[in-house]
This record gives structure tokens, sequence and C-alpha cells, in this order.
């Protein structure tokens, strides 16, 4: 990492030992002065009772009182780097793991975030935070792999087509007795193929707006947004003959039009398109004390309960179509989760045991 | 030339299978894996185009077993990843070659001659034998100098026959090779083809016709 100041390498340390070293060096002046000031007392007497006959008390010199205090101050002046010293000494071990949290923090980038501190198990401040830490990098690679395989998706998804149109044109183009029929069927495919780009980089975007998180919050009615979304679907569904019921009683709650349209058009979409003929797809509206509930239920394959969770990925699809790509583009229930998530509502899905799917969309209701 | 192509996105593949055939390749082509797996049991081509993002059996497990199988089928890669992670993956997964999409058409074609280019012996750019040549990147042949008219069965043909100078080839090796899956086994087409070819060789004759059906140029 180019263009990082260089950190004030000891100015903690120093600031750390600076106490310490006041510390000991406290400590130091204390026990001279248990130990000296009553000796000095001692001492004091010393020429009082210099009438006392000198075989009594006389073996030598003792120790004078000026010796004696600048004995003290030699000690204390040696104790000062002493402390110093040692102060220096704690504060650097108290701050090793601190000073392997940043050198490792500094490494990990969003190339390397599979990098840990992994300073074992939380056993003081210092270590906690280190586990912290580790926690934070593992959530953070999970969202970077998931944005990364987003991204290799979206590309592959939006390259095929364009891939297919580019194709497509050139060997229209360069075909010497191409006549004018010939022509029209590669326009026709050309066009097909660009309405196609379009639904997807709609669906992308209404993705990325649900993921940006709400920038209204109107009052609405489910039963009224469905009904509009049902009369649009009604043909499609006459088509593949899927039975449609409604069940619409008022719910009332707050939320971005635009956001709930596109939830409740991608659930029936969901149930019309993963459904077998003559399937049913029920969609229930009601109002409970707390929340406004919206309920599409279908009918259609098996659905084991450990796939229920990928459905919600963007770009998984249950299983592979064994011809081509369906209309689908594994995006209709991650736009889905991704309103859900916007307007703090709770998504509960549950695979039926017949078969289909019964997803349920709980709102809180009307906040100020 | 024999080529299967592999890819689950129905336009592209139907159009390079078109394109394909237009440049006198016999394209089959299959849209998942496990149908591209079945394909390659029964039938000998020289290249696969394959698409890496497969249904039914995944394009890198193809690969694999074509690898392990220590199989000569040249496999060009066709894919939407591209970075550069991707792309020595997919070359040491065993393909030969690794093009991103979206691409141009002529280069793809350009891709796969090289690809088929690299039999074993390996055949040069131009094929020749007496006074033929055959430039098959410029799909153009000429018998002393003049150019030869042909269809494109004629041309792939001609092309089978110069790529083995002097070996027998059976005609139902050269049905495999020239025609693809639509074509029934009990057809007279070789012969048929190889009548027109030989009128416009003019002469003197090149093509020796081997007593139990099968073809040869060039000397024994």
């Amino acid at each position: 990492m180019t263009g990082l100041r260089p950190l004030p390498r000891r100015s903690l340390q120093a600031r750390l030992a600076l106490p310490y070293a006041a510390g000991i060096f406290v400590a130091g002046i204390v026990v001279l002065a248990v130990v000296t000031l009553p000796l000095a007392g001692i001492q004091s007497t010393v020429p009082v009772d210099s009438s006392t006959p000198a075989t009594i008390t006389g073996t030598g010199d003792g120790i004078g009182p000026h010796r004696l205090l600048l004995g003290s101050a030699v000690a204390l002046a040696l104790l000062i780097p002493i402390a110093l010293a040692a102060g220096w000494l704690v504060a650097g071990r108290f701050l090793r793991p601190l000073r392997a949290i940043t050198a490792t923090a500094k490494a990990i980038s969003a190339g390397n975030l599979h990098r840990r501190l992994d300073l074992g198990e939380p056993a003081d401040e210092l270590t906690e935070l280190g586990y912290i830490l580790d926690d934070l990098f593992a959530r953070l690679e999970t969202s970077f792999d998931a944005q990364r395989h987003f991204v290799a998706n979206a590309s592959h998804e939006l390259r095929t087509p364009l891939a297919g149109l580019r194709t497509l044109l050139e060997v229209a183009l360069a075909d010497p007795d191409a006549d004018a029929d010939a022509l029209r069927s590669a326009c026709q495919e050309a066009l097909a193929l660009g309405g196609h780009q379009e639904r997807l980089v709609r669906a992308l975007l209404a993705l990325a707006t649900s993921e940006r998180g709400l920038t209204r919050r109107d009052t609405l009615d489910l039963a009224r947004v469905a009904t509009g979304v049902l009369t649009s679907r009604r043909d499609q569904a006459t088509e593949r003959s899927i039975h449609l019921t409604e069940n619409l009683a008022p719910a009332v709650t707050a939320g971005d039009p635009r956001l709930i349209e596109s939830l409740i058009a991608n659930l029936i979409d969901n149930a019309i398109r993963h459904n077998h003929p003559d399937g049913q797809v029920e969609i229930t509206t009601q109002t409970t004390s707390t929340q406004a509930t919206l309920t599409v239920t279908n009918s259609g394959p098996v659905i084991p309960d450990n796939q229920l969770q990928r459905l919600f990925q963007p770009f998984q699809k249950l299983e592979p179509d064994r011809r081509g790509r369906g209309d689908g583009y594994g995006l209709g229930l991650a736009i889905v989760n991704a309103v859900a998530v916007a307007h703090h509502a709770t998504l509960t899905t549950n695979a039926r045991p017949e078969g289909g799917l019964a997803i349920t969309v709980r709102f809180t209701h009307r906040q100020g | 030339m024999r080529v299967l192509v592999v890819e689950d996105f129905e336009v592209l593949a139907r159009a390079i299978g078109t394109g394909l055939r237009r440049e006198g390749m016999a394209v089959d082509v299959v849209l998942d894996g496990t149908d591209a797996l079945d394909r390659l049991a029964v039938t000998r081509y020289e290249v696969m185009i394959l698409d890496r993002d497969l249904p039914g059996v995944h394009g890198d497990e193809i690969c694999r077993r074509l690898a392990n199988d220590r199989s000569d089928i040249r496999v060009l890669m066709l894919t939407a990843a591209d970075t550069i992670e991707d792309r020595v993956e997919g070359l040491s997964l065993g393909a030969d070659d690794y093009l991103p999409k979206p691409f141009a058409f002529a280069e793809l074609v350009a891709r796969v001659r090289a690809l088929a280019r690299r039999a074993n012996p390996p055949l040069p750019p131009t094929l020749s034998c007496g006074d033929i040549t055959l430039d098959p990147a410029r799909r153009a042949a000429f018998r002393a100098g003049r150019r030869l008219e042909l269809s494109p069965k004629e041309f792939a043909l001609l092309e089978c026959l110069l790529g083995s100078p002097g070996l027998v080839l059976p005609a139902e090796e050269l049905l495999e090779r020239v025609w693809d899956e639509a074509a029934d086994p009990f057809t007279s087409a070789v012969k048929h083809t190889m009548h027109r070819l030989r009128a416009k060789l003019g002469d003197p004759p090149v093509i020796q016709t081997i007593r139990e059906g099968g073809y040869r140029i060039g000397p024994q």
C-alpha cells in the first residue's frame, strides 16, 4: 500500500513508559524515605550523646547524615534510567499484540481478505480486539466474495447474448447469397435478443435500486398494488393455463410504491414461471394486529428445503434448464429479498410438500 | 473437418453452426454438457468449441474427462469469463485455446482452423499434391494455377484427401468427417460428390478409387 503515512512509531509506548517509570521512581523514593528517615533520626542523636564513653559507642565512624542523604540522592539518580528502561520494556510488552494487529491490518486489502490476525482465544482486551477484527474480516470476505460472484455472473449473463447478437449479425451479413427473408429473420432474432438484454438490464437496475434502500415512504395498500400487477399478468397466466386466485383484503403499510410493486410483480412472475400447466397461483393480502402481510402460493415442482436459501441469491436458478436459458435470469427472488430488507419486512419461505412455494412478506404497520 | 459446438445459448450456438458450415466444416451443435458427452462417445471430432458454464455437465468437467482419456480432439473454450485467472484455469484444465465472449466470428474461424492444423502429423496452412493446391483459410483450390470452383462439400472432400496424401480413406470415414449428423449413413453422397469433384479437377485424374470402397490421392 503506497501513500500510507508512516505511523508515529513509539508514541504510545513512550506515553505508557513515562507513567510506569514515574511509578517505579515514586516507589523508589517512598522506599528510601521509609528506610532513611528513621535512620537519619537515629544518627541525629549521636552528637547529643557524645559525652558518653567512647568505649560504649565508638567502634568506628557511623554513617553520617550527610553521607546517608548523598547515598540516597545517588540511588535516586541511578533509579531514573532504570525506571525509564523498565517502564519502556513493560509498555513494549503490553503493546506487542497491538503491533501484530496493526501490521496485519495494514497488510490486509481486498485482494487478501482471507488473512487473519489469529491472536487466539480472547484472553484480554487486545486479544479480544483481535478476535473482533478477525470476525469483521470474515464478514467482509463473505461480502466481497458475494460481490465478485455477482459481477462474474452479471458479466456472463450480459456477454453471452452480446456474443450471440454479434455472431448472428456477422454470419448473416457474411453470407453472399443471403436473400431478404434470411436477413429479415436474422433481424427478428437480433430484436428478440435486444429485448432479452433490456429485460436483464431492467432487472439488474431493480436489484441495485432496492439494495440502495428506501428513498421515499408513502402509505399504500398491498391489495391495490397486487390488483394492478395481477391485471397485467392475467394473459400470461392464461397462456400457460395457470389459474390465478386472489384473496385481497386491505393491508395498509408504508413504503416505496415502485419497490413494493416490483416485489409483488417478481413474486407473481416467479409463481407463474415455475409452475406446471393447469397449476395454481394464490395471492393473499391481509392485516393482522401489527402487520400487513402478503402471501403468494404456487403449485409446481417439489423444491428441497436445503435449496430454499440459495434461491434468494442473485443468478441462482433451481436446476439448470436443459434447453438453454429460459426466460428467467435468477434475479426475481433476489429482488424480492432486497426490497423486503429495505422495508424491514420479514420474508418467510416454505417449500410445499406437494410441490411449489409459499412465500409470505410481513410489513410492519404504517409508521408515522 | 468435423466440429462439435457446445453452447447453451441457443441463438449463439445456431449462429456459430451456420457460420462454420458456410466455411465448409461439418458442424454438430448441442446445447448442454450431457448431449456433448453422448456425441463425443460416438463421433470423432477434430475440434470442439466448448462453452464453460453449461447445464448438465459443466464444461470444465468435459475438458477434464477428455484430458483423462488422452483424446486427440482440440478444445477451444468459449466463455464470458475473461480474466487472466479464468484463461489460465481454462487452459490448464486441458483446453487448447481460449476465446472470451463476445468475439469476432472471423477470429473464431481462424482459431478453429489453426487448431485443426495441429493434427498428428501437423498440416501446413496450405495443402498441396502434384499440381493441386488448396488454401483452407482463403477457401480456394487451384490446379496448375487455374482456380477451381468447388462447392463446400467438394472442397471439404478434397481437403480431407490432401490432408492424408497416399493413404486410402474409406468412404465411411469421409462421410463422418465431411458431413454432419444430418447425413444418412447409407447415403451415396460421398460417391456423387466425388464424381463431381473429379469432373471439376479435370484431366489427368488424380483421385484413385480403391476397390473396397476407398479413395486415395497422390502416390502410393
